[in-house]
């Protein structure tokens, strides 16, 4: 067996076809907001994968959502406890710097479905982050285990129901928002999204270098 | 016996032709141009376009059919995507990652071929040989894909594993004068428009000390351009967390080796990538003669959209800095770059402020590619909407933006007496080119090829957007006046 190969611990299953795969972590040492990338062991697919997960956990996670066309999302939702996939990483540069954790910085971080998964990691891994979480997602449903965030950071903004904590595009949420010009602001998502987001988060006076993002494909 | 390679890609895939040369010719095999006379024939294959990709198949389709007269050996190697790699091992005798070189000949000999050098007791060679005992052409390939050789034993998925004795091979130098030295091999960066960490993996920095010898070894031959490569040449030993040089420590050794030689040469890197472009590596090449002033550093976009879309973990901020610190440390430094232009979605202001990073940077070269789709890297999820003839506008039009700099460089060189190394014949009837320390083209008269793979020293004359013109000086350089 390669030691790339890890076994799959335990599946949590999600909303809206979204599954968290718990796998084997093996040492692997990584900082919040990197990725992995992940396929069933031995097949020729693998994709790009941000951990969900804390870096003190004892399981690697890294959130799921069924792609109807996916090559590697409709073959690992297939998967069980104790089958085996294969892991390398960790990868990416979507992290905090210690620079602006330490100067008491304040945080933006913006997600659009499953581009929650890097901020949950960062979340849970650094104690003590003053951030806000925004949530872009279509049905209120789709609020993955928000409990796992502190009281009143976490904003679904939902486009298809008003069951979230706004009704509207995470978009429609910045429109209307103070946002500080000193906030670090995470976008993870798809590109349009972060297209949208950024334009206006420079309108609001956010400097370049306080805009980082990761586009999920 | 003759063997044929068909080699398709970037210096990274010459550089590894120069090693399956070196192992083949060690078996006894000799080159050939033409590859209807070969027995052995290979393609060391490129992933980053699938036109590249395309010509594999065209080329295997051929030496299929020439296989039902003649018996042939046919193999692929290099860059090569998981998912083609599973149709051509249905398609050629031998598919192995570079990695796997170290193994060739006993792949070779499995299939019963006996090679001068392999049983040199024996009086055979190709006519005596019968097509092997293999369960089938593919199976075999299979087999051999599958690790059954001393050696081979990987994952698909991971062509890096066994690299590092595939650096062992001493290859066979294409020229006497300008070499490339593998330093690393693989990349970590996923740009969602490239295909390279799917075909050769992760990165995996060779030892120092090896470079350092085939560096010394090289310059006591007499090399004069030496250039160290990688698919992400400075994030070289990052993967080894703190037990190898750090590319800027790597660049210090060699500069101060050739601050100790006593011969002239000059010393380049590519690529790099911006986001591992650090200060001290700047630093190190100011400070040392042999590290040629010549930056090349990929931009890709000038815009910020476009370069979250390629996934290229760098801001236009990181990436002025850094020029800005390389023309206050090395003013004298030449810059190139590499752009894509029409890459999905990108609008023509998005276009316009690529145009703008050109005219503040200032480029001396440009490598300008219309993007086009490779399956497998993840950009080929979203839509190819540019248009084909946009594309090529497009780049016609960053072209001759580029020729503007590049053209008012050169007309500064006007005057000045440089320092090249001679490269061989001009297109120009009794002139021959030579590049200077910035990988700027000089054409000079001269019907004297002695002194071809040598310095000399030119005086520039005339200038053109992509090379100048001089005349011959001086016929050696000493090294003492770098």
């Amino acid at each position: 067996m390669s030691d790339q190969y890890h076994k799959i611990l335990n599946i949590r299953e999600l909303a809206d076809s979204a599954f968290i795969l718990e796998i084997e972590r093996k040492g692997m040492r990584f900082e919040p907001g990197q990725h992995i990338l992940l396929g069933k062991a031995g097949d020729i697919h693998h994709r790009e994968y941000s951990i969900y997960s804390s870096v003190a956990d004892d399981a690697l996670e890294v959130l799921v959502k069924e792609v109807p066309d996916g090559e590697v999302s409709k073959v690992l939702r297939k998967l069980k406890p104790g089958d085996e996939v294969e892991v390398q990483g960790p990868f990416g540069f979507f992290t905090i710097e210690e620079e602006f954790m330490n100067n008491g910085s304040t945080f933006l971080f913006i997600a659009s479905g499953t581009g929650i998964s890097p901020f949950h990691s960062m979340v849970k891994s650094i104690p003590g982050l003053n951030y806000k979480l925004l949530h872009g997602i279509r049905y209120a449903e789709a609020s993955f285990e928000r409990d796992h965030y502190d009281t009143g950071r976490y904003v679904s903004c939902t486009s298809r129901d008003d069951q979230g904590d706004f009704k509207g595009r995470v978009t429609d949420y910045i429109k209307q928002a103070d946002v500080d010009q000193n906030t670090h602001c995470f976008l993870c998502g798809n590109f349009e999204m972060i297209r949208d987001a950024m334009d206006l988060l420079e309108e609001k006076g956010i400097a370049q270098d306080h805009l980082h993002a990761e586009v999920y494909f | 016996m003759k063997y044929h390679i068909v080699q398709l890609g970037c210096q990274m895939n010459i550089s590894d032709g120069e090693r399956v040369q070196d192992v083949l010719e060690k078996m006894g095999f000799e080159p050939t141009d033409r590859e209807e006379e070969a027995h052995l024939l290979g393609v060391i294959a490129c992933s980053v376009r699938q036109k590249a990709i395309d010509k594999v198949y065209t080329q295997i389709r051929k030496w299929n059919k020439w296989k039902n007269k003649r018996n042939l050996l046919t193999f692929v190697t290099g860059c090569v995507l998981p998912a083609d790699r599973e149709k051509f091992l249905k398609q050629f005798d031998m598919v192995f990652p570079m990695s796997d070189l170290p193994v060739l000949p006993d792949m070779i000999r499995q299939y019963g071929v006996v090679t001068p050098a392999g049983i040199q007791t024996l009086d055979a060679g190709w006519d005596d040989w019968e097509k092997p005992v293999l369960e089938s052409r593919n199976e075999a390939a299979f087999r051999m894909d599958k690790a059954e050789l001393p050696g081979t034993k990987k994952s698909i998925l991971h062509p890096e594993k066994g690299i590092e004795d595939f650096w062992h091979i001493t290859p066979k130098y294409a020229s006497g004068y300008e070499a490339f030295i593998p330093i690393q091999n693989g990349c970590n960066k996923f740009c969602s428009f490239c295909a390279v960490p799917y075909t050769r993996g992760r990165e995996v920095s060779r030892p120092s000390g090896e470079i350092l010898r085939e560096l010394q070894d090289l310059v006591e031959k007499g090399y004069k351009s030496i250039t160290l490569l990688g698919q992400n040449v400075n994030s070289y030993g990052l993967d080894k967390k703190g037990e190898e040089l750090s590319f800027a420590q790597l660049l210090k050794e060699i500069g101060r080796y050739g601050d100790a030689s006593e011969k002239k040469f000059w010393v380049y890197f590519t690529s790099p990538h911006p986001r591992d472009m650090t200060d001290d590596v700047i630093e190190v090449i100011a400070q040392h003669k042999c590290l040629a002033k010549q930056i090349h550093l990929p931009i890709q976009s000038g815009d910020e959209e476009v370069l979250i879309r390629m996934n290229r973990k760098h801001t236009m901020a990181r990436y002025r800095r850094i020029v800005e610190t390389i023309r206050r440390l090395i003013p004298e430094a030449t810059l190139f770059t590499d752009i894509i232009v029409g890459f999905t979605g990108e609008t023509e202001q998005q276009l316009e402020n690529t145009r703008l990073a050109m005219e503040e940077f200032k480029y001396n070269m440009a490598y300008i590619a219309q993007y086009s789709v490779r399956p497998g890297a993840a950009s080929s999820r979203w839509a190819d909407d540019v248009p084909k003839a946009e594309k090529k506008r497009r780049y016609h039009l960053l072209t001759e933006e580029l020729m503007k700099y590049s053209l008012e460089y050169n007309q500064s060189l006007i005057g000045k007496t440089m320092d090249v190394v001679v490269r061989g014949k001009d297109r120009k009837e009794g002139y021959l080119s030579a590049l200077t320390e910035g990988k700027i083209i000089v054409r000079f008269a001269s019907d004297n090829t002695d002194l071809i793979g040598e310095f000399a020293q030119v005086k520039i004359e005339n200038a053109a957007p992509f090379s100048t013109e001089g005349v011959l000086v001086s016929q050696t350089v000493d090294a003492l006046t770098q």
